[in-house]
């Protein structure tokens, strides 16, 4: 995306007697900045100088572990020439300034932060620099190419003048900041691809880190809420006379979402909610198991409508071969992320606070807004650091909770959910069908490839959702309904990384039927990629020993010689000694690209009493100018332990339309005692940054399956294996 | 009312003596460094020490606590040897689970002072991450092993198998 379609530096407003500027990423911001504070020096909506030299950097990101505020510290830093661990931030509020320039919205989602954010913000350092640089020049009166800026200061060539960023923050404010500068050079960066920190360490390992459920305002209530554990069910009435006689109990009614209990802390409100007693429907109806879920989505191969997502025109003739088809299944899968689900609101007669670690403080905001008949102006979010997120923390729906019982109570309240709640209440990605065929040549050419994939559109469900935040409420609701059915005809999440394999195969065939279940699914780390990877990487294993040939020269042979596919894929084979496995050992292989970031993973295994063991994963991957190598190779190793996770334990359940697990021993997730040494190589790459959050998940799985099959010649086509 | 000692000083608190200690230090004396993840003692979020022993604070009743010594992620002040291995290592990902990580990795290395690989492995494993911190985690734990102790663990002498002095 080009810098001139995001109309970049605009002035927003004079506040303070001080010129302030904002940066403007979407057009449509005028709006004054909330964080605008008198006498610093403000050349952005990201940044300010007070007059002490501290800088301030507002992160317009959600923190989920992803390292998004290092990195924009980073950027901002490689330009202002500033040391990042300096750097003082703080989470940004809702203002249109920091929408996503790919998304027009706050949203934190897509491992698109440094990838949307690259340009943008070294121009944000840039540009306060030369204005610092053009203060310096002015109150020293040397001509300014005499002057250079380092380390938080600007001295003279000449060594006859030294001036702190703080003491030009009174002339910088006086001065209007340039549109735009150019930034440095590749061999000039001092942190970009070097500085391998983390900011946040420090705040993270002395338990002063603040997370969404660490909000406490004064007088803070604690709120459960005792949900329908039937997806679709409703609450049909409550009796809460023993409960409300509990110790510390402040109140207990009904919201939209079930029983609110409310009391003095988590605990007394848990005791109460144990005995409340409320009824619930259960829907009745079709689709209530995830059995069920599965016959039907087989049914639907032979019997539904499949709509063409690519079909291209055969290069050649049929060339004879042998046929391969099989079928693939995946389940539900839930986020569990470390810190439950958990929202802090206090309503007041004309404005409306929230505390919550959100990927989406804008739709929570008009959500909020909405749900109080509020202006939106008068919704506060205060964004927190997220004990995880991987795609959970967009829906709103705890914030909604946490705003409806605190409007009825006028007080501050916070909502926890139990794991239990977590489990059972989810936006699951969804169980997922693909059935592939293809013909393959004894020299190893494939032909005729057809890739039909069955399952639900995220789309139907998210777009309604998602519109709160960009279309205004008189918008009659089967607006973005519509919309929604509309875009998930063609399934655009369900069908991603099936639509654009890299292999040169002739004939290639996707098709996508839209299969609707009563689960509730969401954005699960790595989206769609996260079943196609499995789905297609397993199959080309399939072909590569249907034909004999190593699975890496099979895939090879298939790739462009000259591209990005073909490079990490030959450098995760030297990595893991392919084909060199010590005595004992066996590896698999798989290959994908997701977030325009190329990742390939080599999975090593030993048998144990028969039993597949993992040993050591590798993992090569370009994504591009690299901001924080430490950072992309913590978040491929988290990818993968995400995958494995998944791949060997992930499974969520449903029968009669209530999810069946609630806790870690029955939703397990992968412990310290099963972890593999995992080795990281990252590519060097001048290119513009693409994706680092998600990429590293999509090949964990199928590279593990296919290490099984060639330790012990058991092809596995669903997950979690089953490995007995 | 409950009297304990909390990070090295007296505590008094009037609940129900059912209120597991994680829910007494966080919603009754506002220390939120201890983190809540599963209330059933399977995710080691919640772990402090209890006399000195590590412990799941959400499953453990504030009665069961009455004259012990109580010691949170809070008492480590920040600069303790492996908080500071942890930010050498850049372990933390979206930190949540790292109080009680920090808090169980103390707790080992006070009962095993070089613990090997496989060791930290077993004894951490009752603390899950799920950002997949677990390597680095380890490697921190390594880290402030002190090169006197590595050698006095891995020099194991068949006549003297307890290694006695």
């Amino acid at each position: 995306m080009s810098l001139s379609r995001r109309q970049f530096i605009r002035n927003v407003s004079v506040a303070g007697g001080a010129l302030t500027l904002g940066f403007n990423l979407s057009g449509c911001s005028e709006q004054p900045l909330v964080s605008v504070s008198e006498g610093s020096f403000q050349p952005s909506a990201f940044l300010s100088i007070d007059e002490t030299g501290e800088v301030l950097v507002q992160i317009h990101k959600a923190e989920m572990g992803q390292g998004v505020v290092t990195g924009i510290v980073t950027l901002i830093a490689e330009e202002l020439e500033v040391d990042p661990a300096r750097v003082r931030y703080e989470m940004a509020p809702v203002h249109p300034a920091y929408n996503d320039p790919d998304y027009g919205l706050q949203i934190t989602g897509g491992s698109n932060s440094i990838t949307g954010s690259y340009d943008i913000l070294r121009q944000v350092g840039a540009t306060a620099r030369e204005t610092l640089l053009q203060a310096a020049s002015i109150d020293s009166g040397q001509d300014q190419a005499q002057l250079s800026a380092e380390n938080g200061a600007i001295t003279s060539t000449d060594g006859s003048y030294h001036a702190t960023y703080g003491a030009l923050v009174r002339t910088a404010r006086t001065l209007s900041v340039p549109e735009r500068v150019s930034l440095k050079t590749r061999d000039q960066f001092k942190l970009i691809g070097r500085y391998e920190k983390r900011v946040d360490s420090q705040s993270k390992s002395d338990g002063t880190a603040r997370f969404g459920i660490d909000a406490q305002p004064d007088n803070c209530a604690v709120a459960i809420v005792l949900h329908c554990p039937h997806f679709g069910g409703k609450l049909l009435d409550f009796d809460a006379e023993e409960a409300r006689g509990h110790p510390g109990v402040i109140d207990i009614f009904a919201i939209d979402e079930g029983v609110a209990v409310v009391a003095e802390g988590y605990w007394p409100a848990r005791k109460a909610g144990e005995k409340v007693k409320a009824r619930f429907d259960a829907p009745e109806g079709v689709l209530q198991s995830s059995e069920d879920i599965r016959q039907a989505m087989d049914q639907a191969f032979d019997q539904a409508k499949f709509r063409s997502v690519r079909k291209d025109a055969p290069r050649s003739s049929p060339v004879p071969g042998k046929q391969l088809e099989a079928s693939y299944h995946l389940p539900f899968l839930a986020h569990a992320t470390m810190e439950p689900q958990n929202a802090t609101a206090w309503v007041q007669d004309t404005s409306c606070d929230v505390w919550v670690g959100s990927q989406s403080p804008d739709i929570s905001k008009a959500a909020t807004a909405r749900l109080l008949g509020m202006p939106s102006e008068s919704v506060h979010i205060h964004n927190q650091l997220l004990g995880g997120g991987f795609g959970r923390r967009i829906a709103p729906d705890t914030v909604l909770e946490a705003v409806a019982i605190s409007a009825k109570l006028k007080r501050p309240v916070k909502v926890i959910w139990s794991r239990e709640d977590d489990t059972r209440h989810d936006f699951y990605r969804p169980a997922m069908a693909g059935r592939l065929q293809a013909t393959v040549a004894p020299n190893g050419d494939v032909s005729q490839w057809q890739h039909r994939v069955v399952g639900p559109s995220l789309y139907q469900q998210i777009v309604p959702q998602f519109s709160v935040a960009i279309i205004p409420a008189w918008v009659p609701d089967a607006i973005p309904r519509f919309a929604g059915d509309w875009i998930a005809r063609t399934g655009p999440a369900a069908v991603e990384g099936a639509k654009e394999i890299p292999y040169e195969f002739d004939g290639v065939d996707v098709q996508f039927s839209n299969f609707q279940t009563p689960i509730p699914v969401g954005y699960w780390r790595s989206v769609g990629h996260s079943h196609t990877a499995f789905v297609v990487e397993s199959f080309i294993d399939e072909l590569a020993h249907q034909s004999e040939l190593d699975p890496v020269a099979f895939r090879l042979r298939h790739l462009a010689p000259d591209g990005r596919h073909h490079r990490v894929l030959s450098a995760v084979a030297e990595l893991a000694g392919w084909g060199k496995a010590s005595e004992g050992h066996y590896q698999g292989v798989a290959l994908h690209e997701s977030f325009d970031s190329v990742v390939a993973e080599i999975a090593e295994v030993s048998l144990l009493d028969g039993k597949p063991k993992l040993e050591r994963f590798f993992c090569a991957v370009d994504c591009g100018q690299v901001v924080n190598p430490d950072i992309v190779r913590d978040q491929m190793e988290g990818g993968i332990v995400f995958a494995l996770t998944a791949a060997l334990h992930g499974e969520i359940t449903v029968q009669d339309g209530a999810v069946q697990q609630g806790n870690f021993h029955d939703y397990p997730l992968l412990r310290h005692n099963e972890m593999p040494e995992v080795e990281v190589l990252i590519l060097d790459s001048d290119a513009h940054p693409t994706g680092v959050g998600e990429p590293g998940t999509p090949p964990a799985a199928p590279a593990l399956a296919n290490a099984i099959f060639a330790a012990t010649g058991q092809r596995h086509r669903e997950l979690p294996l089953r490995l007995g | 009312m409950i009297e304990f000692e909390l990070n090295g000083s007296p505590q008094h608190l009037d609940i129900e003596a059912d209120t597991p200690l994680l829910w007494a230090l966080r919603d009754n004396l506002a220390m939120t460094g201890t983190k809540f993840g599963c209330g059933m003692g399977l995710c080691g979020a919640c772990t402090v020490h209890l006399d000195g022993i590590a412990v799941r604070s959400c499953t453990l009743p504030i009665a069961a606590v009455a004259g012990k010594t109580v010691t949170t992620i809070e008492s480590l002040g920040g600069e303790h040897p492996l908080q500071k291995a942890w930010v050498e290592h850049n372990v933390p990902q979206c930190g949540y689970c790292q109080s009680g990580q920090i808090m169980s990795a103390v707790a080992l290395l006070e009962a095993n002072p070089s613990p090997t690989d496989d060791e930290v492995r077993n004894a951490m494993a009752g603390n899950i991450c799920r950002c997949g911190t677990y390597n680095k985690i380890r490697r921190a734990v390594r880290s402030v092993i002190t090169p006197d102790t590595v050698s006095t663990a891995q020099i194991f002498d068949p006549a003297n198998p307890e290694g006695e002095e």
